[in-house]
């Protein structure tokens, strides 16, 4: 029973070695589930509610060959939902929205989806797919069973063991799931929804998968939308070097911030306090759990430390309380620490079997020596090759073609976005990735993170360029605003703290 | 039948010659989809809150972290009358104090309600209010170390059986009660033109000194101001179909969309209703002595079926109207547009009636006719 | 043949037509001439089958009216007060759509059409809308309706009211056709001089009968007057609502 009581799907047990890109998940992230009203037909869908959306949207499947070599081989199902449009004015077109990763479920963030792309759904539908090895598409997932996740060690696991662990537990044949082969599922997907073109808006490792689609399919797409960049170029193991980046970004807009940096003056040696100390020995404490409020050991290990910072970069709310988590943390209070590690585990639905699958096959044989050097600086770096590393010498999955890695030569339109504090794709990945792109733009939003299309501005200039089908024109002014938000200053408050004189004042006041 | 059709002829020549008689229908016809359009793409423009709205902010600089949140939403402060909606936010004195010590720290929203135009964009800043107070209370649990979701027991789910299209139903409503109304405007200067106004020019007694039986006279008045009426059911169908297409009713989040399947189902249903309106309107017409006279009877007529076909539109007692004619077919309408199964028993039975009344109107019409009181108005 | 027998017909609490009785006969001019007031309309009415008699019966060539109104009607053509015109019809649609109406086929109801047109000279005016047209263009269009479809019978009530001398003219010599042709003409005036320059037999009505019935010499024999008009006033014991 007590095991029921922990945190349970809990996908992997190194968060940091685990998720390299993520993507669409806000805090909190929901469990999602369909309900269908109908038995599914092959090919066709059928209305269902997908959480967080209360209209009726459609659900369908596709059943294409796990093995495309093998066509009479065996089955799998790809399931897709499409958000239909208000009022369906392009009823040729859908807009596909590709979530990230590797390993996340576009239809359980289909609320995220349809919130993000309210104007562009006005006219025309949103289609979603759980790609192959996520979600409803044959989820290749690692249960740990009931590791309770406050005590756990990581830094004492066996990744090589938990990796073939996670490989045994694999019914699919796991060579299979890579983007090359999912690029074809969206084809089988657009051709049974009756789609004749599609706007691909891609998100994180989605925007590999969206780059593909354009390369291999040109003249299926209409515009294309990338959201937090990874080019073909480009190895998702090197984001080791963006999460430093996205660190010392967060020290210097503390030291730039008049309260922040009166309140943390010492935020970048308090970091650095806690890494050594953690590096040390892990800390353990007494707490109560953050969800069922039960007396547990909180096991603070360098791992799990590196790993909070990392993932409360992804979203702007999060980011504004590390100052405080990091001040507190090196004087021995992990609350804050503790909070934002639940988040994290809680949160994270990730498919970690799908995971490995993309990156050892597409990624792991692309660091070389230089590369592999350069990741060793940094701790990030080091730590993600090395566990990714040992995973993919037991996955063994085949290494794509070469010229997976060449860029996409085209001259569709395409749109760039990228979020300067990017603890993943820095704005210079997608700089990048344009390189052989006749028509496209990239917009950098000053203040923002990882996939900036979750705010309102990049929405709209989204649903723009969708409805022209050209960037030229875009009214981008609000890009550049600055959304910067407070830190947080206390446990409570993000905005400046009151003098002591003014207290003084306002106690008298109220006397 | 030979001498209807000769009637028949006759009539719908002389009307279609009668500016008065066609222009009604036309105006009607034309004139109510355009115009009702124009009028919701207006009242859209007002209802929907813009994308960036403009409002009053006040104390901005002691919530500037709620402010610039705002502001990343599209509602910011302005000083420019032109722009600003009438909506202001104050921040209390004391908010960075409350804020600072894990207290709820007051906001007061000064707005009225009951301005409609303004309804969207309050319901939207409350939002927003509520918003940022959800994220400020689960970062504060975060950094407390407690999961939000403690405080978040229930997960309601909301699984809406409207469709997109059922939305729109208030209005689609409208437009089918537009397309009933139009079947009695259409043909309603015919019928006292061809029944009034041929007694008032003494052309009534001639006819009937031609070999020319009373029912044929009134079968062909009623086919004639019945093709006059459907006539403006088909023009006001295709007018529609193209006028509500142009409105932007997605930002309302539903469509309407005249499927031509829907504006056969229409036509059809307007069939049984163009010949009670037609016969309804020539016997009181004929009990008038001139033109305006009956005008003036028509319109307190015609009040009855409006109310019943009004009164299903804003479903005012819904259970018995829906068996009454009119009412009933405008609620089977209702119901297909709302992607629901056409409820064909329902459809019959009040066709069917709409039918018989049409059919003991005409006979006493013929009745009435043989009577030297009424052809000769003595 | 134009017959009726013994009628009588109460309007409200007027006795309109009492035990009335006449024929018109074919080949000859009848006028049926009496002070207003006297019947001549609700007679006429009653022979159209527009008012049922109280008691009594008209027959058209023999076909009782009140028995078969459609046959007997076909019989007859009407030349009505006032002439009933449809103004946004052209007298060439007015006119045809009669014909029709009286039974006659598409095409040959509009060469019947065509015909009567020339006949009274108005092809001017045939395309022309009735809207405007003058009074004798009003009188000519309501006569070429009364005889498009050749009716044995032809009634005309009250027809040169409001006529100008040369429409008079074209009326009185359409009649003589028509008795030469062999038609039964019956017409209601209240204006002497027309009854006495038209008519081979005059019906003089008062008070909803027949007072005197011969042609105008007969009239004047029967009177011992010289002039119809003294002849007529001493037939209805009155002056009253007669025009000279």
């Amino acid at each position: 029973m007590k095991a029921r009581t922990r945190y349970q799907g809990v996908r992997r047990l190194s968060l940091l070695t685990a998720a390299t890109l993520l993507a669409v998940a806000g805090l909190p992230a929901k469990a999602v589930d369909t309900h269908q009203l109908e038995k599914k037909l092959d090919g066709a869908s059928e209305s269902c509610y997908l959480s967080g959306i209360s209209d009726r949207v459609r659900c369908g499947v596709v059943k294409v060959p796990e093995n495309p070599a093998k066509p009479d081989g065996k089955q799998i199902e790809v399931h897709y939902a499409v958000l239909p449009a208000i009022k369906p004015s392009f009823p040729n077109e859908a807009f596909l929205a590709i979530a990230g990763g590797p390993g996340q479920s576009a239809i359980d963030h289909a609320d995220g989806f349809d919130r993000m792309f309210r104007k562009v759904r006005q006219t025309r539908d949103i289609l979603l797919i759980d790609q192959r090895g996520t979600g409803r598409s044959n989820l290749l997932a690692c249960d740990d069973g009931a590791i309770n996740a406050l005590a756990f060690n990581d830094e004492s696991a066996d990744t090589t063991a938990e990796a073939q662990k996670c490989l045994d537990a694999q019914s699919a044949d796991v060579t299979q799931y890579g983007s090359l082969n999912a690029v074809n599922d969206i084809e089988a997907v657009r051709k049974a929804a009756g789609y004749q073109k599609l706007h691909v808006y891609g998100v994180s490792y989605g925007t590999r998968m969206a780059q593909l689609y354009l390369k291999l399919h040109p003249e299926q797409v209409a515009t294309t939308i990338l959201d937090g960049v990874v080019p073909m170029q480009q190895s998702v193991i090197a984001i080791g070097e963006a999460i430093d980046r996205a660190v010392a970004l967060l020290l210097a807009d503390c030291k730039a911030n008049e309260a922040c940096n009166s309140q943390f003056p010492t935020l970048e040696a308090d970091l650095a306090a806690v890494h050594t100390q953690l590096a040390q020995a892990p800390v353990s404490n007494s707490v109560r759990h953050p969800l069922t409020g039960e007396a547990e050991t909180f096991l603070l290990t360098r791992g799990k430390f590196a790993a909070v910072v990392r993932l409360a970069l992804y979203s702007p709310t999060t980011r504004a309380l590390l100052p405080f988590a990091i001040h507190e943390a090196a004087r021995g209070n992990y609350q804050s620490i503790l909070g934002l590690y639940g988040m994290t585990v809680g949160g994270l639905d990730m498919a970690a079997g799908m995971h490995n699958a993309v990156v050892c096959g597409e990624d792991m044989h692309r660091i070389d020596a230089a590369m592999k050097s350069r990741l060793e600086q940094s701790y990030y770096g080091s730590e993600m090759f090395t566990a990714l590393n040992k995973a993919c010498k037991v996955w063994n999955i085949p290494q794509v073609a070469a010229d997976f890695a060449d860029g996409v030569t085209t001259d569709k339109p395409v749109l760039l976005l990228s979020g300067n504090l990017d603890p993943a794709t820095p704005p210079s990945w997608a700089e990048l990735a344009m390189a052989n792109m006749g028509n496209a733009r990239h917009l950098v939003a000053p203040y923002s993170g990882h996939g900036i299309a979750r705010e309102s501005c990049a929405a709209g200039v989204i649903a723009e360029f969708v409805s022209e089908g050209s960037a030229k024109e875009l009214d981008t002014g609000c890009i550049e605003k600055d959304i910067r938000r407070g830190f947080y200053l206390n446990a409570s408050t993000v905005e400046p703290l009151p003098q002591k004189s003014d207290k003084q004042d306002a106690a008298k006041a109220s006397e | 039948m030979k001498r209807i059709m000769t009637m028949f002829r006759k009539e719908l020549l002389d009307a279609a010659r009668d500016k008065r008689s066609v222009m009604a229908g036309l105006y009607y016809a034309i004139g109510t989809p355009l115009i009702m359009c124009g009028l919701f793409m207006v009242l859209i423009n007002q209802l929907s809150s813009p994308d960036d709205l403009f409002i009053k902010i006040d104390n901005a600089d002691k919530a500037k972290d709620l402010v610039h949140y705002l502001e990343s939403k599209g509602v910011s402060h302005s000083d420019d009358a032109t722009k600003v909606k009438d909506i202001r936010l104050v921040i209390g004195d004391e908010y960075p104090a409350q804020m600072a010590k894990g207290e709820a720290a007051l906001v007061t929203l000064v707005a009225d309600n009951s301005d409609d135009k303004l309804q969207k964009s309050i319901r939207r800043l409350e939002a927003l209010l509520q918003q940022y107070s959800a994220e400020m209370g689960s970062l504060r649990l975060i950094a407390r170390g407690v999961d939000p979701r403690v405080v978040q027991p229930l997960k309601v789910e909301v699984e809406d059986q409207a469709t997109a299209d059922s939305k729109g139903g208030m209005i689609l409503g409208l437009a089918i009660f537009t397309m009933i109304y139009s079947v009695f405007i259409s043909g309603m200067n015919l019928a006292i033109d061809t029944s009034a106004g041929e007694r008032e020019r003494n052309s009534l007694a001639l006819l009937l000194s031609h070999p020319l039986s009373t029912r044929e006279l009134v079968w062909s008045k009623i086919l004639a101001v019945t093709s006059f009426a459907l006539l403006g059911v088909i023009l006001i169908l295709i007018v529609s179909k193209f006028a509500y297409a142009l409105v932007p009713w997605q930002q309302l989040g539903f469509a309407i969309n005249l499927s031509p399947s829907f504006m056969l189902l229409m036509f059809l249903v307007a069939v049984p209703i163009a010949l009670l309106a037609a016969s309804l309107q020539l016997s009181v017409s004929f009990m008038a002595k001139t033109f305006k006279e009956a005008q003036s009877y028509l319109t307190i007529v015609l009040f009855v079926p409006l109310m019943l076909v009004m009164a299903s539109t804003y479903q005012v007692a819904p259970d018995v109207l829906s068996w009454l004619p009119l009412s009933g077919q405008q609620q089977a309408l209702m119901e297909v547009v709302k992607g629901k199964e056409l409820p064909l028993a329902q459809l019959l039975v009040t066709s069917a009636a709409t039918l018989a009344i049409a059919l003991v109107l005409a006979l006493v019409m013929e009745r009435s006719l043989k009577s030297e009181k009424v052809v000769f108005g003595l | 043949m134009i017959k009726v027998n013994g009628l009588y017909k109460k309007i409200g609490q007027v006795q309109a037509l009492s035990n009335l009785s006449f024929e018109a006969r074919d080949g000859e001019i009848t006028g049926l001439l009496g002070p207003n007031g006297a019947g001549k309309t609700t007679c006429l009415r009653t022979v159209f089958g527009l008012l049922k008699p109280d008691e009594g019966f008209a027959e058209i060539d023999g076909i009782n009216v009140a028995d078969n109104p459609i046959a007997a009607k076909q019989a007859l053509g009407l030349f009505p007060d006032p002439f009933g015109l449809y103004e946004r019809l052209t007298p060439r649609e007015y006119v045809r759509f009669f014909a029709e109406l009286s039974g006659m086929e598409g095409a040959a109801a509009k060469d019947a059409t065509a015909r009567v047109l020339s006949q009274l000279k108005m092809e001017e005016i045939a395309d022309r809308r009735c809207k405007g047209f003058s009074q004798g263009q009003r009188m000519k269009t309501a006569l070429a309706q009364a005889i498009v479809h050749q009716p044995r019978n032809i009634i005309l009530d009250e027809p040169t009211r409001g006529l100008d001398v040369m429409s008079t003219r074209v009326l009185r010599d359409m009649l003589k056709d028509l008795r030469a042709q062999g038609h039964c003409v019956l017409f209601s005036s209240h204006v002497m001089q027309e009854v006495a320059a038209l008519c081979d037999r005059v019906i003089v009505m008062a008070r909803g009968q027949v007072v005197a019935v011969g042609s105008p010499a007969e009239l004047c024999a029967q009177t011992g007057h010289e002039s119809l008009e003294e002849a007529f006033i001493q037939l209805i014991g009155t002056d009253e609502g007669i025009a000279a």
